[in-house]
């Protein structure tokens, strides 16, 4: 495996883990990310995302019950997990945590390009001052000594968003608190009418 | 730690206040009472009554309480000026007061200020060295610098005194399982179990830590308390009964080269499994081909 591969994510599943991790500003929550490898050139695309949890990250039943309903969902669509998103509970908290590291690994077995994003607090804050149009969220994968990496700088992975304008979208939905109608499976574990799929939100 | 008919009461109350229908007081008495954070409301409707000299006064000696009310919230939300404010009044009102100390305490420590929050903290706990609520800020300062291992010390030091502060022992636990230390998580809700064991929220965490721990023993006894948690709720945990299907997956994996009498009846997860199925028949049925799939693939029938 060389040090580079491209992510590119898309603006729907970009904004629903920021504004997911919005919603639930004083806790530690994370995500998982689904899509596969572009057919065209070697890129991973993710296509979705689902907000996992934001309550007792490190336990392993419920994140196993979710990755299996999970898994079974996309799996008939040809969509795969891909990667892992995570935000730590700190603003200033930019160390990748056991759990994080530990999810990571047990993606990777399964799919060698996994990727671990970061959300990045300080780009997030600082959205609204500029015109970034780079993900607020920081790249990790894993380089040939089995140790999650960040990514940056030059001849290393990279991560872009698909539609250039995501940022301002996300904008404009963090303005209308959009955050407040963002389902994970913590929600759905306490009431599984509630939707993880959550098919309306950006609709 | 609230019950699903407070949860719905505190929304439907929140959202009639937002949408103007009135009970902003009850509202504020409500998050009160149940000790839950919503400080971005708490800020506005509370401010709306403390800006109203008529609704103010109608509040009687309440309106102190309000003060110290909005002025924590205010902090949550970064309004240090809002803040200063309102304890600026409650110090006039209650000028030898410890209580208005406190909050003087955080307010330095929303402002960053973390070593001399830490001053004013020792010279507080000096004069009243069983202050409770000092113990647990200076706890909640370390974590929020981010010295986790120095936020565990004082903490464990905090409930060798205190040992009946459940919340304690909650946020104990949870900082254990944050760092993956799951035989010391283990630990406090077996203390929680111990002294309040009718409470489901602490087998159901029990279980979870216990199963994240693995190994045959923890997963025979994750799944007794999956089974309490089951019981004390009237088998509507669906975490539970989720929790009892992966246990006896995982349990049936490690008993299957041994054959010795671990092998389970099969009463527990079918029950737990149907259980399930007509759950999600019922409020998810977009979801129920995911579940029965993933049951199966557990190798749990019903």
């Amino acid at each position: 495996m060389g040090g580079e591969s491209r992510y590119e994510i898309a603006q729907d599943a970009y904004m629903k883990i920021v504004l997911h991790a919005l919603k639930h500003k004083s806790s530690a929550v994370n995500a998982v990310l689904l899509g596969r490898v572009s057919p065209t050139n070697d890129a991973v695309e993710i296509t979705d995302s689902v907000p996992l949890f934001h309550s007792h990250l490190g336990l392993l039943p419920q994140l196993e019950i979710s990755l299996i309903l999970i898994e079974e969902h996309y799996a008939a669509k040809g969509v795969n997990i891909v990667g892992y998103f995570h935000a730590n509970e700190r603003f200033d908290d930019y160390e990748l945590s056991g759990v994080a590291k530990n999810v990571g690994d047990h993606i990777y077995r399964y799919f060698p390009q996994a990727a671990i994003l970061l959300l990045d607090n300080k780009k997030l804050e600082a959205l609204p001052k500029g015109k970034d149009r780079s993900p607020v969220m920081q790249l990790y994968t894993r380089d040939s000594s089995k140790n999650w990496k960040l990514a940056g700088g030059e001849g290393s992975s990279q991560l872009t968003i698909k539609e250039p304008s995501a940022n301002a979208v996300l904008l404009d939905h963090i303005s209308t608190e959009k955050w407040q109608d963002v389902v994970d499976f913590d929600d759905h574990l306490d009431d599984i009418s509630k939707d993880w799929l959550n098919p309306e939100l950006f609709k | 730690m609230v019950s699903k008919t407070e949860e719905t009461q505190l929304s439907n109350l929140e959202t009639q206040v937002d949408n103007g229908g009135g009970g902003a007081w009850e509202y504020l008495c409500l998050v009160r009472k149940l000790k839950v954070r919503r400080s971005d409301r708490v800020l506005k409707h509370g401010l709306s009554i403390l800006n109203d000299l008529k609704k103010r006064s109608s509040l009687g000696p309440d309106e102190w309480t309000l003060y110290e009310q909005v002025a924590v919230a205010a902090m949550d939300c970064q309004s240090l000026e809002v803040a200063k404010d309102c304890i600026k009044v409650l110090r006039k009102k209650f000028p030898e007061s410890k209580r208005v100390g406190r909050l003087e305490g955080m307010l330095l420590e929303a402002k960053g200020a973390w070593a001399e929050a830490e001053k004013a903290y020792s010279s507080l706990l000096e004069d009243n060295p069983l202050d409770q609520v000092i113990h647990k800020r200076r706890v909640a300062m370390a974590k929020g610098q981010g010295n986790v291992s120095v936020a565990i010390e004082w903490l464990n030091k905090y409930l060798e005194i205190f040992m009946a502060d459940h919340d304690a022992w909650r946020e104990l636990a949870e900082i254990y399982v944050s760092l993956q230390m799951y035989k010391q998580a283990a630990f406090c809700y077996e203390e929680l179990i111990l002294s309040q064991p009718m409470v489901p929220l602490y087998h159901l965490a029990y279980a979870d830590v216990l199963y994240t721990l693995g190994g045959l023993e923890n997963l025979q006894n994750a799944k007794k308390y999956y089974a309490s948690t089951i019981d004390l709720t009237g088998g509507k945990n669906t975490r539970a009964l989720f929790g009892v299907c992966l246990c006896s997956s995982a349990i049936g994996q490690i008993a299957k080269g041994r054959n010795k009498d671990d092998k389970e009846s099969p009463e527990l997860q079918s029950l737990a499994a149907t259980a399930l199925e007509r759950e999600y028949k019922q409020k998810a049925s977009d979801k129920l081909s995911l579940l029965t799939a993933a049951l199966k693939g557990l190798k749990v029938s019903s």
